[in-house]
């Protein structure tokens, strides 16, 4: 087990429970921004190099600027303290919460020691990978050879997403 | 306790407070939030897996979950802003217009 990753899982952790329950969504915002950075290190550091550098660039980069450029210009600074409202709700969600947790820790304990898993599922070992050229190749080799229909339909899906939100976002003319 | 259960378990814990954050908070720009961080938790369990078994199809479907979180946020986020125009607060319980 890697000191490092264990180390930006607890900070990663420590980030999304401080988004739980920050009054500001601006300090929730950045919490998440912190929590997405965690996670491209972690990525980077199990030597997934291409979705490490997409994980910076569109999720901490674009959706983050996406989401504190509504925050501020839809002027969101109302401290809400309403999850203390209703208790019912707050400790009802919590115990669902940890009952899910518990099923998904039983079914990895189940997973981890039950089954190991067989390292040779798949053909793409490290030393395949290193041997093909690197991570960002083989997977760039296969998005656009085996994967191509996919990645069409991803931009007609990005299109169609941004003339959504255009019109969706603009004022009407009557 | 190997990489592997450290990542899956961290992707677990995530996608819990990420469900909490869904379910607890009452305005609509957390729980766009919410969602975030619930794709982020299954893209790290998705990227864990495919890697421990060798193969590169998991991290190709991050690759589109990710483009797909980015089309995701833009619509809901003018989703949001014609919300405060009409509403003047992005509070989910006033958009209770659709309740039958």
């Amino acid at each position: 087990m890697s000191p490092v990753i264990l180390i930006l899982a607890v900070i990663s952790v420590v980030l999304a429970g401080t988004m739980l329950f920050a009054k500001n969504p601006i300090t929730s915002a950045l919490c998440l921004l912190g929590v997405l950075l965690m996670t491209a290190g972690i990525y980077g550091l199990i030597g997934e190099h291409l979705i490490a550098t997409i994980q910076l660039v569109v999720y901490a980069g674009a959706i983050m600027v996406l989401f504190i450029f509504s925050i501020m210009l839809l002027n969101l600074n109302t401290e809400s303290e309403d999850h203390k409202k209703e208790p019912l709700m707050f400790f009802s969600a919590i115990a669902l919460g940890m009952g899910v947790l518990t099923f998904i820790i039983l079914a990895l304990n189940e997973h981890f020691l039950n089954h190991p898993m067989d390292y040779s599922v798949g053909k793409f070992t490290p030393e395949v990978i290193a041997e093909l050229g690197g991570n960002s190749k083989v997977l760039a080799h296969a998005l656009f050879s085996q994967f191509y229909v996919s990645f069409e339909v991803i931009s007609l899906a990005l299109l169609i997403a941004i003339v959504g939100a255009v019109v969706l976002a603009k004022r009407k003319f009557d | 306790m190997t990489n592997d259960v450290l990542v899956q378990t961290l992707a677990a814990i995530l996608f819990i407070i990420g469900m909490l954050v869904v379910l607890l908070r009452r305005d609509t720009i957390m729980v766009l939030m919410g969602i975030e961080l619930l794709l982020n938790a299954a893209n790290l369990s998705l990227v864990a897996f495919s890697k421990s078994a060798g193969m590169i199809e998991g991290q190709l479907q991050v690759f589109f979950v990710i483009t797909i979180a980015a089309a995701e946020s833009a619509i809901g986020l003018s989703i949001l802003v014609n919300l405060y125009r009409n509403f003047g607060s992005i509070k989910t319980q006033n958009a209770t217009t659709l309740k039958g």
